[in-house]
């Protein structure tokens, strides 16, 4: 047991595996926290055009079913190698669930609040700020959560074009198959996934039962 | 140079993984999922266990294999399914037991058998998100498969590493290219497969 | 965002007016060549079944529906005029499934309107304590609860109070009493019949309740396929019915003609047990029995039979005092079901109550509504 646990730290030190952690959530904080607003923004926009919505949706379908790898590749040629391509994969693959839940999400509102919004004399605009946005909440969080879960994803497939965080442990352990470093770093890894879509799923509950109807 | 060979190879190779992967899941998946109808423990455990899955990263998942199972095509094939195979089975239990329980008494109040409400009306009620789970599914094991290539399962990605040791943006792309086009053409086929089959069902 | 001061189109209504007033949905006419003058301060109801062209007529006045022919004014000027979002600001509306915001708890519900208006946050206040006061809703209690925490009765409240936030001069109300239980209904058109006077304002009100339409209506406008076809006081209607259908409409109820005859047991209404509570029941918990149950008024029962009753409102006001049912009920009037109705009228009257409750074996059997009653021997 003593020595499992000293084999741990020993992968643990060796493979700066704090380092890599706050390399990790680094890119992974920028990522998201940008395509959350990009992917809101964007779900409004489209919202408000309807034209655009579906083309514009479709579009973003295609990206999603690029492999990963793939779309990193692309983006090689212009942003070099790093937490550049990585991030900024990682918002175009997280931008379609949080644009698409909130287009959902505004479009859907239910009928009846839209109604007495208008019979009560609310304009358009302050539909949109007062009862559309904010009853599209859970639904855009939901989308939050989606896209939170992809670029863990992406950030971690980082470390093979030499972004940092923990998939440069990852690699390093596959390429010279240090048993040990493989397990630690890919079930820290896997922990750390789940614990933040843990927090994230708490959160979604609690915009639910703040912002949701019933 | 990357001859046409060489990536004609890989392609095929890919998939062969993809196929493999996907096959085997829907065979595995589809009966865990009538499982679930008859035991809420097994349901519970699924559900849970897809959910907690889906959150951890493809790389996370490909690599714990290898202290596991091992490099090479098996170990790959294991890695992949780990992440399709939990969609499949999860949609077609939603398709399966999201069926109107008033149906079902109907159906056993003329006369079918637990087998033939199954077949003729769970199973066709499921058919909608079964195919959504299964399209999600082959898309994510081609995407997973490029992946697969750094454990030693060959196929396209075998070629983006190699362009990515020797900086070739050649060997990039001709990786790169045909997974993105492999995509493309699983997407495609799979919503063409989805509509013919699902013509006529509720959705 | 920006917050314009809506100025007032209208400070009281000296008359509204519908002229010609078509309106099509393809080639079916929703509303038929309909005319209709509203007075000042009356309160006109619009009824007629489902289909009618009713509530279409309502949503035209607030612009919610604009009408393809003819014209509406108010005070002489055509509505077609005004801005539509400032038309309803000056304009209250309430609907029947009320529609109060979930994400906003009910000081916000109600204070939407003033906030967009640029009023200061003690503004706010002020007004939204005074309107929840106003529909009987305690405001210590309720203004930081959301609505999914109201029963069904409350939030109607909650509806009114919303419509009345901007003062508005004139209220449309689309069958606001239609989705509560018959009991609760009856009380709230009973308050609404009080707050009516206090707050003197025009009301278009849409009905299919030719009871309720008699209970509060000045005037009632009867539709029928998208036409008006008669408008007049209660007692024109019944007089001099236009035509079979008019008739039919106010008559239906008046089978009883011969009132000495009739017994309380002929006119109670049925006493579900929901309304019923044991005296040693606490104040808060009878409370969440109510809203659970959604009715605002309890009969109060101990081991040797009735002990009174209890109103919602008597409880809200003695919440977290640790009384029980007990200590705060009131002294019933009682009947037999074999009490002449004819003297249980007079009693009633007396005594100036409009509710009593009919026992048998020493149990409560029925309610006695006086005003209901009276309705149906018209």
């Amino acid at each position: 047991m003593v020595a499992i646990l000293y084999n741990i730290m020993d992968v643990w030190d060796t493979h700066l595996l704090t380092l890599r952690t706050f390399e990790h959530l680094y890119m992974f904080s920028i990522a998201l926290f940008i395509a959350t607003i990009i992917g809101i923004s964007l779900g409004i926009f489209i919202y408000s055009r309807p034209g655009l919505a579906n083309p514009v949706l479709n579009i973003l379908n295609i990206v999603e079913t690029i492999p990963d790898i793939a779309l990193l590749v692309l983006l090689l040629p212009f942003f070099g190698l790093g937490a550049g391509p990585t991030i900024v994969a990682s918002i175009l693959y997280s931008i379609l669930p949080i644009a698409r839940n909130t287009y959902t999400g505004l479009k859907d509102v239910d009928h009846e609040y839209i109604y007495i919004a208008e019979g009560i004399g609310l304009s358009p605009k302050e539909i949109l700020y007062r009862v559309r946005i904010p009853m599209s909440l859970p639904l855009i969080a939901g989308g939050v959560r989606i896209a939170l879960v992809f670029t863990m994803g992406v950030v971690t497939l980082g470390g093979l074009i030499a972004a940092g965080g923990l998939g440069t442990a990852l690699q390093t352990g596959i390429y010279l198959y240090e048993i040990d470093t493989i397990l630690v770093a890919g079930i820290w890894t896997g922990i750390l996934a789940v614990i933040l879509d843990g927090f994230a799923g708490i959160a979604e509950k609690k915009i639910t039962a703040r912002f949701g109807s019933w | 140079m990357v001859t046409l060979d060489v990536i004609a190879a890989a392609t095929v190779e890919h998939l062969v993984l993809v196929y493999t992967t996907l096959f085997l899941s829907i065979a595995i998946a589809i009966p865990l999922a009538f499982a679930s109808l008859y035991s809420e423990r097994l349901a519970f455990v699924i559900m849970r266990f897809a959910n907690l899955a889906q959150a951890v990263p493809s790389f996370a998942v490909v690599a714990i294999v290898v202290p596991l199972i091992g490099i090479g095509f098996t170990p790959a094939v294991i890695a992949i399914m780990l992440r399709a195979l939990l969609p499949i089975v999860k949609n077609t239990y939603i398709g399966l037991s999201s069926i109107d329980p008033q149906l079902i008494d109907y159906a056993k109040g003329i006369g079918l058998t637990d087998w033939q409400i199954n077949r003729h009306i769970r199973l066709p009620n499921a058919y909608p998100p079964m195919f959504a789970g299964i399209k999600f599914a082959a898309i994510l094991a081609n995407s997973i498969a490029v992946l697969t290539a750094i454990i030693g399962s060959g196929g396209l990605g075998e070629l983006v590493f190699e362009g990515l040791i020797s900086f070739s943006t050649e060997r990039l792309l001709a990786g790169a290219l045909p997974a993105i086009g492999l995509a493309l053409f699983l997407d495609m086929s799979f919503t063409a497969l989805e509509k013919r089959l699902t013509s006529g069902q509720p959705r | 965002m920006k917050t314009t001061q809506t100025q007032r189109l209208f400070d009281r209504i000296e008359s509204i007016r519908l002229a010609n007033v078509t309106k099509k949905y393809d080639d079916r006419f929703a509303v038929d060549d309909l005319n209709l003058e509203i007075k000042g301060g009356e309160l006109l109801i619009l009824i007629g079944q489902s289909g009618s062209g009713k509530t279409t007529t309502l949503r035209m006045i607030n612009r919610l529906i604009e009408l393809d022919e003819g014209h509406i004014t108010i005070n002489g000027q055509d509505i077609m005029g005004f801005d539509p979002v400032k038309l309803r600001r000056n304009i209250g509306y309430v609907i029947q499934n009320i529609g109060l915001f979930p994400h906003m708890d009910i000081h916000d519900n109600i204070g939407l309107v003033p906030k967009l208006e640029g009023w200061s946050e003690g503004e706010i206040s002020g007004r939204v304590e005074h309107l929840l006061d106003f529909v009987a809703l305690p405001h210590e209690t309720f203004i930081n609860r959301y609505p999914r925490q109201l029963s069904g009765g409350q939030q109607q409240r909650v509806g009114l109070a919303r419509a009345l936030a901007m003062d508005p001069p004139l209220l449309l109300m689309d069958e606001p009493f239609g989705a509560l239980d018959p009991l609760l209904r009856r009380q709230l058109q009973d308050e609404f019949v009080r707050i009516k006077h206090e707050i003197g304002r025009t009301i278009v009100f849409v009905t299919h309740d030719i009871d309720e339409a008699f209970k509060l209506g000045d005037r009632i406008g009867i539709m029928d396929g998208g036409k008006l076809v008669q408008v007049g006081t209660p007692e024109e209607l019944i007089l001099a019915p236009e035509n079979e259908l008019v008739a039919s409409i106010v008559d239906a109820d008046k089978k009883f003609k011969h009132m000495d005859t009739l017994r309380v047991k002929d006119m109670l209404s049925h006493l579900d047990d929901k309304y019923i509570f044991e005296s040693g029941m606490g104040v808060d918990q009878a409370l969440d029995r109510m809203a659970v149950n959604n009715v605002e008024i309890g009969i109060v029962c101990d081991g040797s039979g009735l002990a009174g009753q209890v109103e919602m409102a008597d409880l809200l006001r003695s919440r977290d005092e640790g009384k029980t049912l007990e200590d705060i009920a009131e002294s019933s009037i009682v009947f037999s079901p074999h009490d002449s109705v004819a003297m249980a009228l007079g009693e009633l009257k007396d005594r100036g109550r409009s509710v009593a409750i009919v026992m048998e074996n020493e149990r409560p059997f029925g309610l006695f509504f006086s005003d209901e009653v009276l309705l149906k021997l018209i």
